[in-house]
């Protein structure tokens, strides 16, 4: 321990309520990144057993991050929460930048759901990657990305946040790219990779900006500058929403999300942490954190509502007709997060960490659970390919009925809690057309959800002759066993009751500067009044999406799905077609960019080089016409001689003396 | 009474002629010794004019000799060694045609 | 019996007649030199050319060095010059040619330099140095005492050149013995 008493230095914040903590919190960060270095270097050798540094540091991770979360959800660790700062990162003149370690409810919500899903997909690799060659390479990538991801959410300063945003891209990419020795998923982690820099661009400007302001990038000091007024107007809104770029990019917003459906070609635990419960929210984490900027600008609002709920529509259409078991769960996923945006956007944002917090398990549990599937079906991925497995396999079926429940948002599982206060605080702050949109998601959300699960375990068995399917080993089994619990109950448990429980209380005080600038106060919820109304409605659409998903694909219905299909043949090739953004995409990005880059190649060659190279040859032929003038007979050089005293005559007569 | 050779332009315009054809024949001709008579030619207008203008010119009075002298010396001098090097050029290219030694040539 | 003043029947003087002799001789044996085709007949009628300069420097009172010219470059310098025609006799020259590709620019450069000289001659105020009517008569005594006087360091350096220009001369066309540069079995000789 001594070592972690050298590494914290006591300071305390600035704030009446900024308590310290407790001295072992810096272990958060140092046992996943041990994990990580161990593993990377002596892993190899270590062959079958290279999951146990890692499994055992993120369990204790776990433990550690479950000792300060729950009491920061609680609110016993004060209002504003707790911070250590840890060193001086970079001091530079005027310019400072600190390390620490800042834990609030915010931090809490998302520490309980990033260490917890995150050992429970370490727990599955052990048995899905079991066959892998570089299984050692895979968990020692996990471990850094634990690393990064609790460097996010902990740290008080947006540089570091900003670094650890940049490692969590790096292990995404890592992560992505995993079966290297393919080419799909190179490319996908390619794509992933530049799609997320081209947020970070506007990202870093929005930190120039704010130390152009502010002078420095430490958090606790920009919102509160941000609340005394020092920031507002257009400044707040193009700052807000070049923070928001970074934003839109880590969490595959429309137009930077066309990364997530290809990061699929990552291995499925990779998805299931990575692209469902953790790194994809760190845009929402963000946001959040920096609500008082946000609420500064109403314009930036509503940009970040706008966007959040077209996502939503938009990769919820796209999921109406994918067959790649995955691919629906991704745009899911990106629909989801569309949700969170909204609710950010229009200042719901209580609703939007807990819509976080379920999403976040419930969503882990449907792609871990698809990935049993894959497993069970030994590698195919096509839903046309599967069929009648909820008999086969019954542990996965169950768990994933739980979540696809759980998605749809039918009571009382726990997405209905935090759907069902997004869209009703939409509605209650004015955005009608967020909630009249919200409700149609929620509505095709449950559709969708239950195609997938008609098609992959309901009717008649498609799956193709020489497969055997089996249940998988209990190290899957059991993260979905165990990923199933709160996908029942952390809606009721941190929700209820409605706009008064627990997580209600924990977010409040960290949310109240920003609920000042917006001038929203806390309601009362009424059961018979506007509340219980808006509750009803969502419920209804919710269970009209999930009859009409569980009629058509309870049993083979395949002439009405293609009747149906057939009639609606564009809007169908449109939604298959991902409504052809890749390819405008690659036409105007691609395409024209190599067009250009050929151009300035072009130039480089012939204008460039040619003038260099012109220089070379106007010498070299200068040269070689000069050097007609060495004749080597004495006779021409006499002549030269009397060439030229007869032109000095000349001259001496004609210029006088 | 002369009205040629009691003026100084008459020997002035016999060396310029002088010197002109000695020009020419440097230039023009093929065999280095003619070469180096046509400058012997060239040195011995110099000489005239030098003389001329020695006899002619009171503050000049046996300076224009004294230079004609030495310049008989120097011209000596160097007829001998041009001399000598076109001897052991011929040695070398078995041939006195200034044309044929061409071997600087670029 | 005197010799009358002016020539009979062309009425010039006798200094002028002499001049013109001695003159038209020098020019057309430099032409000769100049133009002729057999080298040796050029070498003779260099030493024509040489001897009526020397007659001419009499005319302008300057015995000596016409004594001097005819030493020094009739007695050794035209000699040599036979004697290098004689070393350097080679039956494959053509006769034809003695002219090079580059005669008529010579030609033209040459008359160029007349002309300057003309212009040169023409549009100077000769008069405006005080010039004697005659030729003074030079004699040794003012060469000498120009000579030993202000050119006296000249004197002595032509002296030192002179001497190296024949030790020089020698030493160049001496015969390589066998090992030497340029002997007869010396390989990179062409």
């Amino acid at each position: 321990m001594s070592l972690v008493s050298t590494l914290i230095r006591v300071a305390s914040e600035g704030g009446e309520s900024a308590a310290q903590l407790p001295e072992y919190a810096p272990l958060l960060l140092i046992l996943p990144l041990a994990g990580f270095l161990f593993t990377a270097a002596i892993g190899r050798r270590l062959g079958k057993l290279a999951h146990l540094v890692p499994l055992g540091s993120i369990v204790a991770t776990w433990g550690i991050a479950m000792s300060l979360a729950i009491p920061a959800l609680l609110g016993d660790l004060g209002e504003h929460g707790a911070s250590s700062e840890l060193f001086t990162w970079i001091a530079s003149g005027s310019l400072t930048f600190n390390m620490g370690i800042h834990v609030d409810a915010l931090t809490g919500a998302l520490l309980l759901v990033v260490t917890t899903v995150g050992a429970l997909v370490h727990l599955y690799s052990v048995g899905y990657m079991s066959h892998d060659p570089g299984y050692w390479r895979f968990f020692a990538y996990l471990n850094l990305f634990m690393f990064s991801m609790l460097l996010l959410v902990l740290a008080n300063n947006l540089l570091v946040v900003f670094a650890a945003w940049e490692l969590v891209g790096l292990s995404s990419y890592l992560l992505i790219g995993f079966w290297y020795t393919k080419r799909e998923p190179g490319l996908a982690a390619k794509k992933a990779f530049i799609t997320n820099r081209v947020g970070d661009v506007g990202f870093a400007l929005g930190l120039m900006g704010l130390v152009a302001v502010f002078g420095t990038l430490d958090i606790s000091t920009i919102l509160a500058g941000v609340e005394a007024g020092q920031l507002a107007g257009p400044a707040a809104t193009v700052i807000a929403l070049l923070i928001f770029c970074g934003a839109v990019g880590k969490s595959a917003q429309f137009p930077l999300h066309v990364w997530l459906p290809d990061a699929m070609e990552g291995p499925t635990p990779v998805s299931a942490l990575i692209h469902a419960a953790t790194m994809v929210n760190a845009g929402v984490y963000l946001v959040a954190r920096m609500s008082p900027l946000f609420a500064a600008s109403h314009e930036a609002m509503l940009v970040v509502a706008a966007i959040g709920i077209f996502t939503a529509i938009f990769a919820a259409s796209i999921a109406f007709t994918q067959t790649d078991i995955k691919r629906v769960l991704a745009f899911s996923t990106l629909s989801q997060l569309g949700y969170m945006f909204a609710a950010l956007g229009v200042g719901a944002w209580v609703p939007a960490i807990f819509h976080l917090i379920t999403h976040g398990f419930f969503k882990g549990l449907l792609f871990l659970g698809s990935g049993s599937v894959i497993h069970a079906v030994e590698g195919e991925q096509e839903m046309p390919k599967m069929g009648g497995l909820a008999k086969t396999i019954p542990i996965t079926y169950a768990t994933m009925l739980i979540g696809t429940v759980a998605i749809a948002g039918l009571p009382p599982l726990a997405g209905f809690w935090s759907k069902d206060e997004i869209l009703g605080e939409a509605f209650k702050f004015g955005y009608a057309w967020v909630w009249l949109v919200g409700m149609v998601v929620a509505g095709a959300t449950a559709f969708y959800m239950f195609r997938l699960m008609g098609l992959t375990f309901w009717g008649k068995s498609r799956v193709s002759e020489s497969v055997h399917v089996h249940e998988s080993p209990w190290t899957m089994t059991l993260p979905l066993i165990l990923l199933a619990i709160p996908s029942i109950g952390i809606g009721a448990l941190l929700g209820f009751p409605f706009a008064d429980g627990i997580l209600v209380h924990g977010l409040e005080p960290i949310f109240h500067p920003a609920n000042v600038l917006l001038g929203h106060e806390h309601e009362a919820w009424t059961l018979f009044g506007i509340d219980g109304l808006l509750m009803l409605a969502s419920v209804t659409v919710a269970s009209i999406g999930t009859v009409i998903g569980v009629r058509l694909f309870r049993s083979d219905h395949g002439d009405r799905i293609r009747a149906i299909t057939a009639r609606l043949q564009p809007l169908y090739a449109g939604s298959k077609n991902r409504w052809f953004f890749d390819d405008l995409n690659d036409l105007i990005f691609v395409r024209l960019g190599t067009r250009l880059a050929n151009a300035a190649w072009w130039f480089d060659r012939r204008v460039v080089d040619g003038a260099v190279n012109g220089v070379g040859a106007l010498t070299s032929t200068g040269g070689r016409g000069l050097r007609q003038i060495q004749t080597g007979r004495v006779q021409n050089y006499a002549f030269g001689i009397a060439l030229g005293l007869a032109a000095m005559a000349v001259a001496y007569l004609v210029l006088g003396s | 009474m002369s009205q040629i050779a009691g003026h100084l332009e008459p020997y002035l315009v016999l060396a310029g002629i002088l010197f002109s054809i000695g020009a020419f024949g440097f230039l023009a001709r093929r065999n280095a010794i003619s070469m180096l008579m046509s400058i012997e030619l060239m040195l011995n207008a110099v000489n005239l004019s030098a003389v001329a203008l020695g006899a002619f010119i009171p503050a000049l009075v046996g300076q224009g000799i004294a230079f004609a002298l030495l310049i008989i010396a120097v011209a000596a001098a160097e007829a001998t060694v041009g001399l000598a090097i076109v001897i052991a050029i011929y040695r070398n290219r078995k041939t006195p045609l200034v044309d044929e030694y061409d071997t600087m040539r670029q | 019996m005197p010799l009358p003043d002016t020539l009979p029947l062309i009425g010039i003087t006798w200094a002028d007649a002499l001049f013109m002799m001695l003159g038209g001789v020098t020019i057309a044996a430099s032409f000769f030199v100049v133009l002729g085709r057999d080298i040796i007949r050029n070498g003779l009628m260099l030493i024509l050319a040489l001897g009526a300069l020397a007659g001419i420097y009499v005319m302008l009172g300057a015995a000596i060095l016409a004594g001097a010219q005819v030493l020094v470059y009739i007695g050794a310098i035209s000699v040599l010059i036979l004697f290098a025609i004689m070393l350097t006799q080679s039956k494959a020259a053509p006769a034809k040619l003695t002219f090079q590709s580059q005669a008529l620019p010579a030609a033209l450069i040459a008359s160029l330099l007349a002309i300057i000289f003309a212009i040169t001659l023409g549009t100077n105020d000769w008069k405006a140095t005080v010039f004697a009517d005659t030729p003074a008569p030079q004699g040794t005594t003012s060469t000498a005492a120009e000579l030993f006087g202000p050119y006296l360091l000249a004197f002595e350096v032509v002296s030192v050149l002179i001497l190296a220009a024949v030790i020089g001369g020698i030493y160049l066309a001496t015969i390589p013995r066998a090992g030497q540069i340029g002997a007869e079995d010396d390989e990179e000789v062409r």
